[in-house]
């Protein structure tokens, strides 16, 4: 490369010269001693090749960088990268071929990560590949890689078939086939397992008629392997696979590994049954999931190891879904109330996020005898995970059973989780206070939780401060102007002694909130008077503050209360000796002037 | 918009600045450090902070808690970075409110803000590894020795990252020390940084081989010569996120919840009002949802 550099650099054209100099440096960069500026050169590859031109790219900096493949790590995974967006670079795809060279030694470093980023890349090229191409260069590439000597050229070569699958001719597809199969016939386990993981991968680039005929013989082979982590991950394919062949032929194929997989004596293998089952149960169809699945999945749900649980919990709503009503409440619900009382944690946040779901399929009289003393001892539940995941859907059973009976069942859990310790649970009962509110209607609304809505303005957490304010402004909105200047104004306006600045501030941000909802009359006369006189609290905190809900209050004003009651305010706190409070004063008077203005 | 405001703006989405950003947020930060006394005069009300260590989402967690700042007004004690994945973040984002109000935020400096500490418990990877070079580390190095070694609130609350020194009884003594300059391995200002507090009479040697162990006799005296109610530091882990010790004459706080990212504990804050009283606010880790993926999975030599 020090000769490419010297040829630019020796070019007559001052001009020129000037404007490839950094290109120059990037090159030398290349070869730097410094790891850093190598790859810093190496990320900037593609300046490089464009200054280079795409014949020279092809001549010279390909062939050095098939040349630089003893670097450090970092650098190779730089160059892996780069090179998988090169096409455009070389010529496009008449010269793609040319990038297979460097990415062919980079697929077989020892370093994981880089033999995975020169697979991905090689496939990205490879995609972009003419047919004569995949034929004279693509093919023999993975034929070299597939039987190479140390199983990291193989592992490789696993992840490349089902791209060149897809490009080559019908011949060459035979030959590609026998390597796949060859490869899950490998010594090495490390193969085996590659080989496995890319089984749904190929089979999805694979013609109908091969899958049936060979590639379930793999399958059944992989799932049979000595090595549970290759069984393993063959299990991970039944879902996908199922989905690739004709009904029959996954009842008769994939079907009997699954089940005889649901009962492995491996709890991870079952967790991977658990994880796949819904996905084959949508191949099989309604009919065979129900005969044939379903006894599989109820044990699943009762498995003795809490990872399975957990995982078949999280399955249970979208099974439900393919069963009827009656097979749920025979079958299913028993299991659904002892996850619910689970000991592990993990199970129960996993029922709680689906378990609403399961409404639907139940229907109205169902849900309500079966499934809500189970979402309320859920909403009761210790971890608060759980408490959230139920809250979070609560809407999908609005649906089912309707508001009125809803929020009877659950206001003394609202009331208990209004107050709940982790706050996150706190704010996620405000969200939900709107939608209850325009459901209960105001007087019942003002009974029950008006007094509650209050008190989150004086949360310890600020966060929980701020969505109060937002929910009043909603409930404003919700319950009309006279209904917020009796409930929410007079009440908000109280607190505003409070002791605490932090607090007095939240009393700011709420009555700015609340002033584009309520009458000209009360934000004139009730509220503005009190922002005002909070321009003279001793905290600076406070008096920038007023300045900022000031600014927002001009807008809904007469331009006459803006100069007699606003702008002399202002220019008091725009004298200030705090600099924050100037700044803020300033920045409103400024929208002072712009309305009156206007 | 202006540059302070749109840092900010970029810091708070966890997204680093650029080098030249940081080196021009560094010139400016520098012009408001310099003009701060060793003991920065600080006025209540304020929430007071601990340790941070670049915990970055614990620190969003923190303002979701406290209130944003300027809302809220801060006092950071220190160990703004090392251990946590986003230190330069962390310690960019509170140097931008700094600059952007410099009276609503006060950073003082930790035993970790120095050039030899960082490059050990991972500022400098960090920096090297999100730059590809070490001058964001050089600048804010350079920042370090211009952060204040203490903080006086209303006249009545001592603050510092560490503990006390033998070789100070007044506050006067703080204010003579010459603070620029790297943290020295022994003398009032290393002891101001490391020292921790101890049941113990009188003056014990330090573990960490910095600093030293100091009493609750000691503490009083000092209290009582500088007519200070309280000392309040961080520095320690602590697993309830405080501690109050020698008859609530100096307090704890420890602001890194799930401290490096595997210990279990809950953070707190100090919030006190404008008439000093105290409220602390006990915080835990962000969860995950709220996380970004960190930028690297294996964690390197330096975690623990």
């Amino acid at each position: 490369m020090r000769a490419a550099t010297g040829a630019i650099k020796g070019e007559d054209n001052g001009e020129e010269r000037d404007s490839l100099y950094p290109i120059a440096i990037l090159l030398d960069e290349l070869k730097n001693e410094d790891v850093a500026l190598r790859l810093n050169s190496v990320k900037r590859l593609s300046t490089i090749a464009l200054a280079l031109g795409e014949e020279r790219t092809r001549k010279e900096l390909i062939p050095f960088l098939a040349d630089s493949n003893d670097d450090e790590d970092e650098v190779l995974l730089a160059m892996a990268e780069e090179l998988g967006r090169f096409v455009p670079y070389v010529g496009g795809p008449a010269y793609a071929h040319t990038l297979l060279a460097p990415l062919e030694t980079l697929s077989s470093v020892e370093e994981t990560v880089v033999r995975e980023k020169a697979v991905e890349s090689l496939a990205k090229v490879g995609a972009e590949l003419p047919e004569e191409s995949v034929v004279e260069h693509f093919t023999p590439l993975i034929k070299r890689l597939a039987t190479g000597d140390w199983f990291t050229s193989r592992v490789s070569a696993c992840g490349l078939l089902a791209t060149a699958y897809r490009r080559a001719p019908a011949p060459l597809r035979a030959e590609l086939r026998n390597l796949y199969r060859d490869l899950t016939h490998d010594d090495t386990p490390m193969v085996r397992r590659a080989a496995a993981a890319n089984l749904s991968n190929f089979a999805e680039a694979v013609e109908p008629e091969y899958i049936s005929k060979e590639l379930t013989a793999i399958f059944h082979e992989l799932t049979q392997d000595d090595q549970d982590s290759v069984r393993l991950l063959a299990v991970e394919s039944c879902g996908p696979l199922a989905r690739l062949l004709p009904r029959e032929d996954a009842a008769t194929h994939v079907l009997p590994v699954v089940q005889k997989f649901a009962v492995d004596k491996s709890w991870r293998v079952r967790y991977n049954v658990a994880q796949q089952l819904y996905q084959l149960c949508e191949a099989l169809g309604p009919d065979l999931a129900r005969a044939e699945l379903v006894p599989s999945f109820l044990k699943l749900l009762r498995d003795g190891e809490a990872e399975v649980r957990v995982a078949a919990a999280g399955k249970v709503a979208a099974f439900c879904k393919l069963l009827g009503s009656d097979t749920v409440v025979s079958a299913v619900l028993p299991c659904v109330k002892d996850l619910a009382a689970d000991g592990s944690q993990y199970v129960r946040t996993a029922l709680a996020g689906v378990v609403m779901e399961m409404a639907p399929a139940l229907g109205k009289a169902a849900t309500i005898e079966h499934l809500l003393p189970v979402f309320l001892s859920l909403l009761k539940d210790d971890f608060p995970d759980v408490r959230l995941n139920i809250i979070a859907k609560l809407d999908q059973v609005n649906q089912v059973i309707g508001i009125d009976l809803l929020a009877q069942s659950l206001l003394p859990a609202i009331e208990e989780l209004a107050e709940d310790k982790h706050w996150r649970v706190r704010l996620a009962i405000i969200e939900y206070i709107p939608l209850l509110a325009s459901q209960l209607g105001a007087d019942f609304f003002e009974e029950k939780l008006g007094p509650q809505c209050m008190k989150w303005l004086e949360d310890q957490v600020y966060s929980i401060r701020e969505a109060a304010t937002q929910n009043l402004q909603k409930l404003a909105a919700e319950f009309g102007p006279d209904w917020a200047k009796e409930h929410l104004v007079p009440q908000v306006l109280a607190m505003v002694g409070n002791p605490h600045y932090l607090y007095r501030m939240t009393v700011l941000v709420a009555l700015a909130a609340l002033a584009p909802a309520v009458s000209h009359d009360v934000l004139c006369h009730s509220m503005l008077p009190v922002v005002v006189s909070c321009a003279k609290d001793k905290v600076p905190n406070i008096k920038f503050n007023v300045a900022k809900m000031l600014e927002r209050l001009v807008p809904l004003v007469d331009a006459a209360v803006a100069e007699r009651a606003i702008r002399p305010c202002l220019l008091e706190l725009a004298d200030d000796p705090d600099t924050d409070v100037r700044f803020f004063a300033h920045q409103a008077l400024a929208a002072c002037d712009a309305v009156t203005a206007a | 918009m202006s540059d302070p405001n749109r840092w900010i703006e970029q810091l708070k989405r966890c997204e680093p600045l650029a080098e030249r950003d940081v080196k021009t947020l560094c010139e400016k930060a520098l012009e408001i450090l310099v003009e701060e006394s060793n003991v920065q005069r600080v006025d209540a009300p304020v929430t007071i902070c601990g340790d941070i260590h670049g915990q970055f989402f614990d620190l969003m967690e923190l303002f979701n808690v406290g209130g944003d700042c300027p809302q809220t007004n801060y006092l950071f004690m220190g160990d703004f970075v090392d251990r946590g994945f986003y230190s330069v973040e962390t310690f960019l984002l509170l140097l931008a409110l700094k600059v952007r109000y410099p009276d609503r935020i006060t950073l003082i400096r930790g035993n970790h803000e120095s050039r030899q500490i960082t490059q050990v418990y991972g500022f400098y990877d960090e920096c090297l590894r999100k730059y590809g070079s070490v001058n964001v580390w050089r600048y804010c190095t350079d920042i370090f020795d211009y952060l204040s070694l203490s903080a006086l609130i209303d006249n009545r609350i001592f603050c510092v990252h560490g503990g006390l020194s033998p070789t100070i009884s007044s506050l006067d003594q703080i204010r003579t020390i010459d603070r620029k300059q790297e943290v020295p391995h022994d003398g009032a200002m290393c002891d101001l940084l490391w020292s921790d507090p101890e049941d113990i009479k009188g003056w014990g040697l330090s573990p960490r081989g910095a600093g030293y162990l100091f009493g609750g006799d000691v503490c009083a005296h000092f209290n009582q010569t500088n007519r200070l109610e309280l000392v309040c530091r961080a520095h320690q882990l602590v697993m309830e996120g405080y501690k109050s010790m020698f008859s609530d004459q100096l307090v704890t706080v420890w602001s890194a919840p799930n401290y490096c990212y595997r210990c279990g504990n809950v953070a707190a804050i100090l919030e006190l009002d404008e008439h000093l009283n105290k409220n602390f606010k006990v915080f835990e880790a962000a969860p995950q949802d709220v996380r970004g993926v960190p930028a690297k999975k294996a964690a390197p030599d330096y975690f623990l």
